[in-house]
């Protein structure tokens, strides 16, 4: 995975709670493929910026 | 009378069987004890590897066979008579950690559809789901066509 810096967001599935820490990347594929644990599909809304990905 | 003629898929072949389904027959064993589950999967033929979210919950007997050996087989068919296709494979499962999750994951799993065996009627916040990936030690397809003489009808 990604080091701790490249995670930007926190993913937070609206549909099985799960909660991942993702970069750009990730954040993209979620979007595209839906949530990679329970498959429901996801939006922009289930992301959020992650304050230790923010930290130099 | 009927007659059996079998033949070894190519790896094309096989290949292509496990590309055009999504369900499959899993099994696992604990001791002398056998436990089967159809599973929903999805798989890439570059590495030839199953991707598979396994839906269970704490008490559940699935939990039990699933952390008690990672050795399984998993059998896909198809009959389309008078022919019959079948593929089985064996090899380790292997849990894919939350933190070890990558784009790539993200993309065979989504390639892999929703569990259509599982119990989705419970609340998914109730179950526990884990993504595994099936690495097979072995794997091979047959295809059986059945030669029936007038006699059989």
């Amino acid at each position: 995975m990604s080091s701790e810096e490249d995670e930007e967001y926190v993913f937070l599935c609206p549909e099985c709670d799960e909660s991942l820490k993702v970069n750009d990347s990730m954040k993209e594929s979620l979007v595209d493929r839906g949530c990679v644990i329970c498959g429901t599909s996801v939006t922009l809304k289930a992301f959020t910026k992650n304050p230790a990905g923010d930290s130099p | 009378m009927t007659l059996n003629r079998e033949t070894q898929l190519s790896r094309e072949e096989t290949d292509s069987i496990l590309g055009r389904h999504e369900t499959g027959v899993l099994s696992l064993a604990r001791e002398d004890e056998p436990y089967s589950i159809p599973i929903s999967y999805g798989y890439d033929a570059e590495e030839r590897r199953f991707y598979l979210r396994l839906v269970s919950t704490p008490e559940s007997e699935k939990r039990r066979f699933l952390a008690s050996s990672p050795h399984t087989r998993l059998v896909v068919y198809e009959e389309d008579d008078p022919i019959y296709r079948s593929v089985v494979t064996s090899g380790t499962l292997n849990e894919v950690p939350r933190d070890a999750l990558t784009v790539d994951h993200i993309e065979q799993y989504g390639e892999a559809k929703r569990p259509l065996f599982e119990i989705w009627g419970e609340s998914r916040r109730d179950l526990d789901i884990q993504l595994y990936q099936l690495e097979p030690d072995e794997l091979s397809g047959r295809r059986i066509e059945i030669e029936r003489d007038d006699t059989d009808s």
